[in-house]
This record gives structure tokens, sequence and C-alpha cells, in this order.
């Protein structure tokens, strides 16, 4: 295994990268050779010998990101309706920056991570990630990448991935509708801070009602399953995230008709108030049904107004809520209770034996995930403006519980490589692959068919979106069978804390 | 001397199968105490009404006078049993450390606040808390050294003694170890058999230990408890034990006695 040039998950992801860059393009090389940079580095074993390893690894990915982008910008660009790139300005600088600083990224992470002085080593990787953050939005805004809108959504479901990294990953749940408190994240706002209700709550106390709530039917709906043995809870979470997009997707007519409030209605002889209340006469429109609610209240902060296409405060919003969750739930997880949620994972029996009251300490992973959910459904429902049942598809349950697993279950930085990579390929990669995938056959087989009727087969046949959750289960399936413990193992993790 | 825990006439049965009948046995202060017997007659089954995974069909199990038969194992835990496995049961993916300071988990006090805003009297907690730890690891034996392994990547013997760390991180008053030299060789059997009767010496602290290997017991115990088809065949001193005749049967049947 040692004596391999290349491991095969580095082949692996070099193949996945280079062919990013294959259909990106343009200026996303100075990113992409930065964030493999970063890898190769992270993955060289923490020695002198690592260091030089990521040098010659990261100089070789480096060369294939440039050169690939450098296919892309001369012939991709050529094929028929393509995205446009402003190619002209990429000077020859800006390939030899690009594959500077891949390899210094490589020589630098490792170099890092191989610090005698480990605490030291992290302080330093931590300030370079944080650099690169911060840069990003302003580098991808003044090159006109159009990556902002895809990020940002990434990171607010990164988020939510984390959450239920406490439960899946952590405390080894399985929550199937996890979806479902993401919802009730993207209501609570919609309801507080929306024309629906007139109600203009301030954003800074609406997400924390969001993350009550949700942590409220996380309680209402673990409290009584939890206690079971079994994959109950597997069962009845699916249950509920089908039935909490349909609830609110019905509640658009109400009316109630019960007891109390006719009772007060005689008493105070109908007063106006009563009848409004909740409906006696008129039925009350409370989720505005498939229609949705918008627009959402945005939040302001110091004389900032984070508005709708101003991608700057609201990514450095974001990054602040996920350095923050991650920070708290770091120190979850080397408490007394992330102990117990990981050890209760390991060997339920062994937990118990030892002192961990194992129906208690898994709803609080269950509540705790359900939590991170909602708060991140605010986020969600106030960056996007607009929330609707559609937007709370079963498929997001998967699409979640895909990151955690692709990342690595129980590690954090996993957890965010995962959500950033499925979110991105997501909203970004696969769109752009159709449109070269679309100029490709454009340019080849479509000009000897002649029939439309065969063109239009066609063009929906090779429609990669179509084709997301096969890919997303593809991967799920792909990782149990070569890498069940993702891209980065918890254990790798725990050690280095 | 004081009764510490006491097992009237505890039965368990599985479906038909009476894999505990009826069995009556008491353990005093500072004791070391043998449960023998071959393979199936019930040991194991015995240790897991004592520690509550089981719930006994009849009888009760009573820890200094109160009842604790019934309770849930965490809840029997907390009331000062502690134990080991038969076939060793680690938090395989977590560091050495780790698995020590779970066994510390009732002792701890912090909440999920505590744990988000870390107040110092936390920070001390859990400092003296893997202080304890780590003084725990030498103690076995292991040293701290390995502290921040991976608990599954020890070797077999180290898994043994990690499992009796993690078990004494509750300061537990009673120990019960399943079988702790199953599969080790006899110079590791011979340290870990000292080791136990240090445990005693060293912390005050009663053991029941279950044991195959005859031998082991006999070096060790003040009393012997012999169960065979769940039942209990005799009791007394080492001594008494190896000579009752109803022992050398149930031995013999199975080839045990050298
Ligand atoms: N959970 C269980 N369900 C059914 N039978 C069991 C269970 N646990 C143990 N037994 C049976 O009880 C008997 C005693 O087992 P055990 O206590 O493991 O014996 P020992 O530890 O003395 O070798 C065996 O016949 C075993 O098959
Ligand atoms: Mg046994």
């Amino acid at each position: 295994m040692k004596q391999k040039i290349l491991a095969n998950a580095e082949i692996a992801a070099i193949v996945l990268i280079g062919f990013i860059a294959l259909i990106t393009g343009g200026w996303s090389v100075l990113i992409l050779t930065v964030v493999a940079g970063a890898l190769v580095g992270a993955a060289a074993p923490p020695n002198r010998a690592g260091v030089l390893r990521a040098l010659i690894v990261g100089a070789l990915t480096a060369l294939i990101i440039v050169a690939v982008t450098f296919l892309h910008n001369a012939y991709i660009t050529q094929l028929p309706k393509q995205d446009a790139i402003p190619v002209g300005a990429l000077q020859p600088t800006t390939y030899g920056l690009a594959l500077l600083l891949g390899i210094v990224v490589a020589v630098l992470v490792a170099a890092l991570r191989a610090h005698p002085n480990k605490q030291r080593g992290r302080t330093g990787l931590l300030i370079l990630v944080l650099f690169f953050a911060v840069i990003f939005p302003f580098f991808e805004q003044s090159v006109q990448l159009f990556w902002a809108n895809a990020v940002i959504v990434s990171m607010i479901f990164t988020l939510q991935a984390l959450g239920l990294n406490i439960v899946a990953g952590y405390a080894g749940l399985l929550d199937l509708g996890y979806v479902a408190f993401f919802a009730i994240g993207g209501y609570t706002i919609a309801f507080l801070n929306s024309p629906q209700f007139n109600l203009n709550v301030s954003f800074w106390l609406i997400i924390w009602i969001a993350a009550a709530a949700a942590a409220l039917f996380g309680f209402i709906l673990g409290a009584p399953v939890i206690p079971l043995r079994g994959d109950y809870l597997a069962i009845v979470t699916l249950g509920f995230g089908e039935i909490v997009p349909i609830v609110f997707k019905n509640l658009e007519a109400v009316k109630i008709h019960e007891p109390v409030t006719a009772i007060f209605a005689a008493l105070f002889n109908k007063p106006e108030w009563v009848r409004c209340l909740v409906g006696c006469t008129e039925p009350v429109n409370i989720t505005n049904g498939t229609q949705g609610i918008t627009p959402i209240g945005r939040p302001e902060l110091f004389g900032v107004k984070f508005m709708t296409g101003q991608y700057i405060p609201w990514y450095f919003l974001i990054l602040a809520m996920l350095l923050l969750s991650v920070f708290f739930i770091s120190r979850l997880r080397s408490s007394r209770i992330g102990r117990a949620w990981v050890a209760m994972r390991e060997d339920e029996l062994a937990a118990t034996s030892m002192g961990v009251n194992i129906v208690r300490t898994k709803l609080t992973a269950f509540i705790l995930g359900a939590m991170f959910s909602g708060f991140a459904g605010a986020f969600y429902g106030s960056y996007v403006s607009f929330i609707s049942p559609d937007a709370f598809d079963f498929s997001i349950s998967v699409i979640v519980l895909c990151m955690v697993i692709l990342g690595g279950t129980g590690s954090i930085t996993g957890v965010i490589l995962g959500g950033l990579i499925i979110k991105m390929s997501d909203l970004l990669f696969l769109d752009k692959f159709q449109t070269v995938l679309g100029g490709v056959l454009q340019a080849t087989i479509f000009q000897s068919v002649k029939s439309q009727a065969m063109t239009n087969f066609l063009e929906s046949l090779f429609n990669a979106s179509q084709y997301k959750l096969l890919l997303f289960g593809l991967i799920l399936v792909l990782m149990m069978r070569f890498r069940p413990q993702g891209l980065v193992p918890s254990a790798s993790e725990d050690a280095i804390t | 001397m004081t009764k510490l825990l006491e097992v009237k006439n505890v039965s368990k049965i599985f479906g038909g199968l009476i894999a505990v009948n009826a069995v009556d046995f008491t353990i005093e202060k500072g004791m070391i105490a043998g449960l023998i017997g071959p393979n199936g007659a019930g040991k194991t089954t015995l240790f897991n009404n004592i520690t509550g995974v089981y719930t006994p069909t009849r009888g009760q199990i009573l820890i200094d006078s109160q009842l604790i038969s019934g309770l849930q194992p965490h809840e029997i835990q907390q009331r000062g049993i502690s134990r080991t496995f038969q076939n060793i049961r680690l938090f395989g993916q977590m560091s050495v450390l780790e698995n020590v300071l779970v066994g510390m988990h009732s002792r701890l006090k912090g909440t999920i606040l505590e744990a988000f805003f870390r107040p110092p009297r936390v920070r001390q907690e859990e400092k003296e808390a893997a202080e304890k730890a780590l003084d725990l690891l030498d103690y076995v034996g292991l040293g701290r050294q390995i502290a921040h392994q991976t608990a599954r990547n020890l070797p077999y013997g180290s898994q043994r003694r990690l499992e009796i760390a993690r078990a004494l991180a509750s300061d537990p008053k009673l120990l019960l170890l399943d079988e702790p030299t199953a599969g080790m060789n006899p110079v590791e059997t011979a340290d870990l058999t000292d080791f136990i009767s240090r445990l005693r010496r060293d912390r005050g602290l009663t053991v029941l230990l279950i044991e195959h290997d005859m031998r082991v017991v006999m070096g060790i115990s003040d009393r012997v408890t012999v169960l065979d088809h769940g039942e209990k065949i005799a009791e007394g001193t080492p001594t008494e034990v190896q000579n009752d005749p109803k022992v050398i049967e149930a031995y013999l049947g199975k080839g045990a006695v050298h």
C-alpha cells in the first residue's frame, strides 16, 4: 500500500476534481487548485516525508487541473450553447498563479499537519482555511464566477448536515425524515416575518424560536419512539418527514368548529376578535398551500441589509453560523454527553452498563439534531425569501444523509466536506455538466439527427439533472462498498482532539 | 463482615430453558468470590441478571440491602456495580482515554449547556477526570502513553485490561469480571490473577469473578460458588469445593479437571 505512488482514494479525488475543472473551466481553476492542494496536504501522512509527498502530488494535481482548464477554455467554450465565461481575462499568469497556489497550499497544509506542536499546527490550519474562506466571495464576485448562491445554499445545508451528524453520526440513530425539522424552521420564519400574518418579528429572535420549535417537535416525536427497540425510529421519522410538508400544504383553508370559541363568542356576544382569532366562520389560510409564503423578512445587522443578490453579507453571515456550530458541536462531542453518544453508537449494552442512560442520551441527540435543522431552516427561509411545501421533499432527507455518509459519519471535517461536495454538485456542477454535455451533443450527434422529436428525446435522455437522485444513491452504495467510514473517518479526527 | 450483594432465589427462564434456577448466594464486603461452572452453566446469565441486562424471572437481588432487580443497567451501575464482558465490549472507535472516561459517565455532572460554555467547574471536572483516567491506565498496566490510540487497535490482552480500567473508573463497590483470562496465555493469566488480588489490597474492592479455568479461581478466591445447568451445586472455600464429588462430576463430564 505504501509503495504505491498514489493511493486509490487520491486517484479518485484527482479524477473527480479534474472532471469538475473540465466542466467549469475559466476562473474556477484558482479555486479548484487551492481545494485540491488542501486535500492533498490533508491526505499526506503528518511527517517530513508527507510534506515532500504533498509537494509532488500537489504539483501533479495542480498541473492536471490547469491543463484540463486550459482544454476547457480552448475547446469547450467554442461549443454551442455554452455559458459566457470571461476567458479573455485569463492570462498565462493566471494559470501560473493557480499552479503555484495549489502547490503552496498542499505543502503548507502538510507542513502544518506535521507541526511538532499539534495545537499550533491546528491553529495554523484554521487560519489558512479562514483566509481562503474570507477572500473567496470577493474573488468570486470580481471574476463573475456566479458560484456564490450555490455556495451559500450549500453552507446552509451543511449546517443541517452537521445537525444530522449528531443524530446519525454520533448517536447512531437513523433519522429518515430529518427534512421535517428543516421545514418547521422554515415555516416558523415564514409565519413570523412575512405578509402572511403581517408579522415582523426580528430575524435574530426568530432563529432561536425556529430552533426551539424544531426541538419541541423533536421531543414530541422522539419521546414515545426512542424508548422502543429496533428500527421504529427510522420508520416513524420517515413518516414524519412525509407528513410535515403535507400538513403545511393543506393548512390553507382551515375552518375550526370547536366549542371553546363558540362559548366565548356566545358570552361576549360574538365580538370581532373572537371570530377572527381562529376563524369560526371564515376559513383561515395559514400556510398558503402549494403557493407557499413570500417574501420572507431579511435580517439586518449594523446597518447592513441582507437583500437578495447581496451575496457577500449573506456569505459571511452563514459562514459565521457554520463556524459557531462547528465550535459548539465539537465542544459537545468532547464533553461527557458527546462521549456517551459515541459510546452508545459503538456498543449500546456496554454503554448502559457503564452508567449511560440510553433513552435520555438518545433523546438528547435527537432533539439537538432537530434543533440544528430548525435553525438551518430559518436561515434557508430568509435567504431564499420563499417557502413552499415542495422545498421540503423527502429527497432532502436523503441528500443530507448522503452528506453525512459521504463525508464520514461522526467526523465534523468530513461532514463539511461531504455537505459542500454534494450540494455544490446538486446546485452547480451537475448543471454545468449539463451545459457542456449539451454543447458536445449539439456539436456531434444532434447535427446528424434530422427529426425534432428525436432531438427532444435525446435531449431529455441526456439531462443530467434528472439523474441527481440516482447519482446520490450510487454514491451511497459505492461508499458503503468501498469506504464505509467516509472520506474523513471519525477515528482519525478523534486522534487529533 | 457485612453483606454487599445478596442473590435470593433468582431464576431466569428463556422460553422453555431454565438458564438460572433458584440460585442463592451472598457476597461479603472485601471478598473475592469465584463463580465457576462448565460452559452453558448460566454464569453469564446470572451476571446479566445482577447488572440489569436481564430482569430475573423470579427472585430478588439486593446490594447494601437495597433491592436492585428490575432496575435499568445504568441505574444499577450508579449503585456501585461495575462489570466487564466475556467477549470484550469496548467502544472500538473511541480512544483508549475516552473509553475510560465513559466509565466515569455517572460520576461526572456536566450538562449540555455546560458542554457548550465550559464554565470553570466543568473544565476542572474534565481535567480531573482525564488525570484520573490516565492514572487508571497506569494502574492496570497499560501505561498512559497509549491514551490516544484507538481502542480497537490494541492487542487482545490490552483490550481486556482496558475493559477493567473502564469498569474501575466509576469507583465501584463491586466489580464483576466475566472470564477475564479467557484467551490469554499462562503468563498473561498469572499476571492478571495477581492484578485481581492487588485490586482488593489497594482499593478494598469486592470482586465477583467468573472463570472456567478452575486454577485461577482456586488461587485467589475466598469463596467459590459452582453452577451447573443453572443450579448451584456447591459452595464453600476453594478446597471444599475442589473436593466436592458433585463438582468433580460436573467438571469431569466436560473433562476440565487436570
Ligand atoms: N438471551 C438468551 N436467550 C436464550 N437463551 C440464552 C440467552 N442467554 C443465554 N442463554 C442460554 O442460557 C444458558 C446459559 O448461558 P450462559 O449464562 O452464557 O452460560 P455460561 O456463561 O455459564 O457459559 C445457555 O444454554 C445459553 O444458551
Ligand atoms: Mg459465559
